[in-house]
């Protein structure tokens, strides 16, 4: 099966073109089955491939396949090819298998939309990208594949292009990133430009050969890794486009903005973490990252009443649980929570795309409630993905995977209290904001009637939501702490692509005992929602009218004022710069500021020298464009003086010069 | 009389392109009919084409003094015969297929390939001159077939009497290198050049440089490049793609060979007349074009600008750069005959102008940029085949140009010729302008360019026309986006000559 790893890219990619191209004339079914059929194909073979990864174990734990040399040069010629290990079996898995569900999900939930076609063929190009992103063996190909998730994302998220704020946010996305990509860009050129190959595994062991720990390249390289991981990952300070990108459908949002696209960030640190080891700043720099992130968004999830804003916001809190277990050399930890949490948000978008259409596009979490009854299904998947998030104990997934990322905050060698202190305090703010939602959407009085002609959602978009629920529940099961029977099946099986955290404080008890504040921790936090949200929801009230916490609560809201912040700092200074410079104002300060001696300068200065040079330039080209089409005057005597001309030029350089 | 067969077997591409324009000529002194005439001579071309993987075993053949059969002229030749069988295609409903009597044209096609096949392969002045005048007489009478209309006559005089100046030149520079050296083989005039105490006097110099001039005025440089878009524009558009490529790609292929195999690029003043060439031929060319309105006129400043280009990583002489130029060419080839095709197949084409009374239907090509005014919206996919081929000309990634491109670029930043490559950089700018302005002439929505009385209908292209220009399209695209393919075959041919 290994030989037909080529095709888990190539399958959607081939569903992009077909509907790219014909697209328009198709009907809505073979839309459907071509878009969501080139998925499924791929899916299945990467299943197929990861049972006979798992059972013939090919040499050295991977597997090489190399498509062609894109271009030969004499020191530089890039290959395509594709690497699978286990990081990237994990990986290629968890991107096929729930974009096949989100891919059967949104059939039936676009149905409706006029740009069915268009939708689908975005939605494959993505997939086929995202498997280039995670199958590339070699870092110029990978950043392909980074790129064109980044397109995807933007096309996706400005989907409804009618409505200008859409195309606003799809633009707020494709620049921020931009910023992180281009400093990742920068990266590559500088390892390639030291190392001399962009090729993950000799590049990785050229890094570790050549460049001792702590060196100043490699904190450089790393650094400017990270830059581009933040972007991707909405991590801080690149958080910002996130909760606008939610613009975009539900599919969307739950396939790229949650499952996929946005873990990219913590897939390429773990991909490179051999660099990532020689550099200790920058990984202490991923893990206070990923603190402050969690922390930061998990407040701000709480303080909003849109409900995809506040999966969005806990997207970005549970990346920075992501980051924070990269930064402390848990790169297993890392990757397991990547894939449960895959499951988990992937499964809460999908069933809060249910409650929005069934309450006719309606986000507001304070219109919702008592929908238990109405809306069964999406109550128990919301439900199960919600628990998951808040890390119920023992039954679902991501208790296992956030309680071995705080196991390991603690007891590896680069981690400490502090960082500890700060996930534990993300897992109470996580279960409090989640079961927030819960409890005003699903449960109290109904503050939305639901309207009577609301179809109950049909198979294909309940199969998708149980299939999550039950990966939820099931996921986390293959990696079990020491006294809840001590499975590893997880971390053995990626041991090899990724080393284990190196660990110092190792003892049961310790363990034992952070376990049970971790359960404290969610049992106690979803108690507390219960109590504010549905059983005294007054309290809430009276406390938001002391207007200290109301502000706070507003402050919290608007994403800790970063857009406040960026649009001062940055955007309006550009924009005041743009137009002072269209006024004259730097002018003005020139002629302030230059002394007598440089008087003349400030003549040339006074009329828009920047403008007058590139309009100069345009009026040079047309001057010489006249005086040259002069020359062409259609005789051919001025023809054949010139070639007279011309050859005596020539002999009079070949002669004498 | 052994040694004669492999000498045959080694000539076989050229004389059976000799062949198929005498029995294409007997073709149509007996029945006047175009069909099965354009069959023969498709015929003989792919014929030749064929007998170019015959001489593959041969390494590399010395064929009398006169012709080299090598790996480097294999490669030309077939890329001169592929082009060729894409004009003559072209041609045909263009002159007006079975209705309109233009079998000879086909003849001179032919024999027209036949100079360009001579003048790759050729090592020896005489043969170089030989190639050189059948290209050219033919072409004297292929630009002005239509012989009843103004402006194919009006060329195909001034290009019959400015090549003729030009022999001249040129004849009289190969007389004085042989003055002074006593030898027209190009290899001996290298081990002569490279002999330590062998300094070319006055005579040699000025000789060398008379060559340049002939060859520049071939490849239309600056200062010789006045003739092209007046004969660009004057001849019919298929007529037209051939002397952009075939006629320039044969001469250009010939002058690396001189220049490699005579040790020309050892003269320091030649290879410095040269980049000045250079230079100047890329900035006249592309701003010639700027504002331009007649699309044949701006291919033809274009493609001054693009030879330009080519002499750039032409002057870096060294394996690299043969394999930049070879791929460049090839690149430029596609282009040019894509782009040209476009506009053929958008003219209506001269019907034959034969004494029948239906000829003559047309005064001009479909050339002005209003022509092609909202050209997306009736005829997408001709107006997509148009727009990869100039943005290839532009350089835009994914195209075959901008490999090419991408490679001169390496090749003489390689040689740091700072100069030529700043010129370059400046040039590709200003070229932008006016390929991005076609294709946004060609998106302007909303025209009327059926219905005014002064637009030409769109012609529709035939079947195997629509399928040659797809093919060329996605020929550039592929080779842009997979160029391994291409560099790998001229690795295996072409760098061999040096």
């Amino acid at each position: 099966m290994l030989p037909l790893l080529w095709l888990i890219p190539t399958l959607p990619l081939a569903g992009f073109l077909m509907l790219a191209l014909g697209g328009s004339h198709l009907s809505r079914r073979s839309v459907a089955v071509i878009g969501t059929g080139s998925v499924a194909l791929s899916a299945l073979i990467a299943i197929l491939i990861a049972i006979d990864f798992i059972a013939a174990r090919p040499p050295g734990l991977a597997f090489q396949q190399e498509a062609w040399v894109w271009i030969a040069t004499a020191d530089f010629s890039p290959k395509i090819g594709f690497y699978l290990d286990a990081l990237s079996l994990v990986m290629v898995l968890v991107v096929t298998v729930v974009s096949f569900l989100i891919h059967l999900y949104s059939t039936e939930f676009m149905i409706n939309d006029e740009g069915y076609a268009r939708f689908f063929a975005y939605m494959n190009l993505f997939v086929g990208s995202m498997c280039i992103l995670v199958l590339a063996d070699n870092l110029l190909f990978l950043y392909l594949g980074w790129e064109g998730v980044g397109l995807c994302s933007y096309l996706l998220i400005g989907f409804w292009y009618r409505d200008p704020d859409n195309g606003r946010a799809a633009r707020k996305a494709f620049i921020v990133t931009r910023i992180g990509d281009t400093a990742m860009a920068l990266g590559l050129s500088l390892l390639f430009t030291h190392l001399g190959t962009l090729d993950i595994q000799p590049l990785m062991q050229r890094v570790t050969q050549q460049w001792p720990e702590g060196s100043e390249l490699a904190i450089l390289a790393a650094a400017l890794l990270l830059a581009g991981a933040v972007g991707k990952s909405a991590q801080l300070p690149l958080q910002t486009w996130l909760p606008d990108a939610m613009a975009g459908p539900t599919p969307v949002s739950a396939l790229i903005h949650a499952a996929t696209m946005v873990t990219a960030g913590v897939y390429l640190i773990a991909r490179t973490h051999a660099l990532f080891s020689l550099a200790p700043p920058v990984q202490l720099a991923v893990a206070v990252i990923g603190a402050l992130t969690l922390l930061l968004a998990g407040f701000s999830a709480l303080a909003q009443k849109d409900i995809k804003r506040v999966l969005a916001y806990s997207t970005i809190s549970q990346i920075g649980y992501m980051f924070l277990a990269l930064g402390v050399g848990a790169w297993s930890a890392a990757i397991f929570h990547l894939m449960t949490h895959a499951f988990f948000k992937a499964l809460l978008f999908l069933s809060a795309g249910v409650v929005i259409r069934s309450l006719h596009e309606e986000h507001n979490i304070f219109r919702m409630g008592g929908l238990r009854k109405k809306l069964p299904v999406a109550f128990w998947t919301f439900l199960i993905g919600s628990a998951s998030l808040a890390a119920l104990p023992l039954v679902t997934a991501g208790f296992y995977s956030k309680d071995l990322i705080l196991w390991q905050v603690w007891s590896s060698a680069q981690g400490n209290s502090w960082l500890w202190v700060a996930g534990w305090a993300g897992a109470i703010l996580t279960g409090f904001y989640i079961f927030r939602v819960v409890f005003l959407v699903f449960f109290g009085e109904a503050r939305t009637a639901v309207p009577l002609e609301t179809k109950r959602p049909g198979l294909r978009i309940t199969i998708p939501l149980v299939v999550l629920a039950t990966l939820s529940l099931t996921g986390g099961w293959i990696e079990t702490p020491p006294f809840l029977g001590n499975l590893t099946l997880f971390s053995d099986f990626v041991q090899h692509a990724l080393p284990p955290a190196q660990v110092i404080h190792d003892g049961k008890n310790d363990q034992t005992i952070l376990e049970l504040l971790a359960i404290a921790a969610s049992l106690g936090s979803i108690a507390l929602a219960y109590l504010l949200f549905l059983r005294y929801p007054y309290f809430i009230h009276s406390l938001m009218l002391i207007p200290v916490l109301a502000r706070i609560r507003k402050f919290w809201g608007s994403g800790w004022g970063f857009d406040w912040l960026y649009d001062n700092l940055i955007i309006r200074p550009y924009l005041w710069l743009a137009y002072a410079d269209r006024h004259d104002v730097i002018d003005n300060i020139y002629s302030m500021a230059i002394s007598c001696t440089l008087r003349w300068l400030q003549k040339i200065d006074r009329h828009d020298v920047i403008d007058n040079i590139y309009s100069g330039l345009a009026e040079l080209c047309l001057f010489l464009y006249r005086a040259l089409s002069a020359t062409q005057s259609g005789q051919v005597r001025r023809y054949a003086a010139a070639i007279a001309a011309g050859s005596i030029g020539i002999i009079f350089m070949g002669v004498f010069a | 009389m052994n040694s004669i067969y492999p000498d045959l077997i080694a000539l076989s591409p050229l004389i059976l392109l000799a062949v198929s324009a005498v029995v294409v000529m007997l073709a149509a002194a007996f029945y006047r009919n175009p069909r099965p005439v354009i069959m023969l001579t498709l015929l003989g071309l792919i014929l030749s084409f064929t007998s170019l993987f015959l001489p593959q075993s041969i390494a590399s053949r010395q064929v009398t003094a006169l012709l080299v059969l090598d790996h480097y002229a294999l490669f030309f030749i077939g890329l001169i015969v592929v082009a060729t069988f894409v004009v003559a295609v072209l041609c045909y409903r263009y002159f007006g297929g079975n209705e309109s009597r233009h079998e000879a044209l086909y003849i001179l096609l032919l024999l027209a390939a036949l100079g360009g096949g001579v003048l790759v392969a050729s090592s020896h002045f005489a043969s170089f001159l030989l190639g050189l005048e059948l290209l050219s007489i033919s072409l004297f009478a292929l630009i002005a077939y239509p012989r009843f209309t103004e402006r194919p006559l009006e060329a195909g005089i001034k290009y019959l009497i400015l090549a003729g100046f030009s022999s001249g030149l040129l004849l009289f520079g190969m007389a004085l290198v042989y003055a002074q050296l006593g030898t027209m083989q190009f290899a001996k005039i290298g081990t002569m050049l490279t002999a330590p105490d062998q300094a070319l006097e006055l005579y040699g110099l000025a000789g060398l440089a008379l060559i340049v001039t002939g060859v520049g005025f071939k490849l239309a440089l600056v200062p010789f490049h006045m003739w092209t878009p007046d004969v660009y524009e004057g001849a019919p558009a298929p007529i037209t793609a051939f002397i952009a490529t075939v006629s320039k790609g044969a001469m250009l292929a010939l002058l690396l060979r001189y220049f490699l195999m005579a040790g020309a690029y050892q003269s320091h003043q030649i290879t410095f007349a040269l980049s000045l060439v250079a230079v100047t031929s890329i900035l006249v060319g592309n701003l010639l074009a700027l504002l331009q309105d007649n699309i044949k006129r701006i291919l033809a400043y274009s493609s001054i600008a693009q030879l330009g280009y080519l002499l750039v990583g032409f002057l870096a002489f060294d394996p690299l750069a043969i394999e930049a130029v070879a791929y460049f060419l090839t690149a430029y080839f596609v282009t040019m005959l894509g782009a040209f095709g476009v506009v053929t197949v958008r003219s209506g084409g001269f019907n034959g102008g034969d004494n029948d009374g239906s000829g003559g239907v047309a005064e001009r090509d479909s050339d002005r940029l209003a022509d092609y005014a909202g050209l997306f919206w009736h005829r997408p996919w001709l107006a997509g085949v148009f727009t990869a081929m100039l943005l290839s000309l532009a350089g835009i990634p994914l195209t075959m140009g901008f490999i090419g491109k991408f490679y001169i670029l390496a090749a003489g930043v390689e040689a740091s010729l700072w100069i030529p490559v700043i010129a370059l950089v400046i040039g590709s700018t200003i070229g932008l302008f006016y390929y991005l302005r076609i294709i946004a002439v060609m998106c302007a929505p909303g025209s009327q360019a059926i219905t005014e009385p002064t637009m030409r209908p769109v012609a529709s292209p035939s079947l195997v026309e629509s399928v040659m220009l797809a093919a060329l399209a996605l020929l550039l695209i592929w080779l842009g986006v997979f160029p391994a393919q291409l560099i790998d075959v001229l690795e295996g041919t072409v760098v061999n000559l040096s």
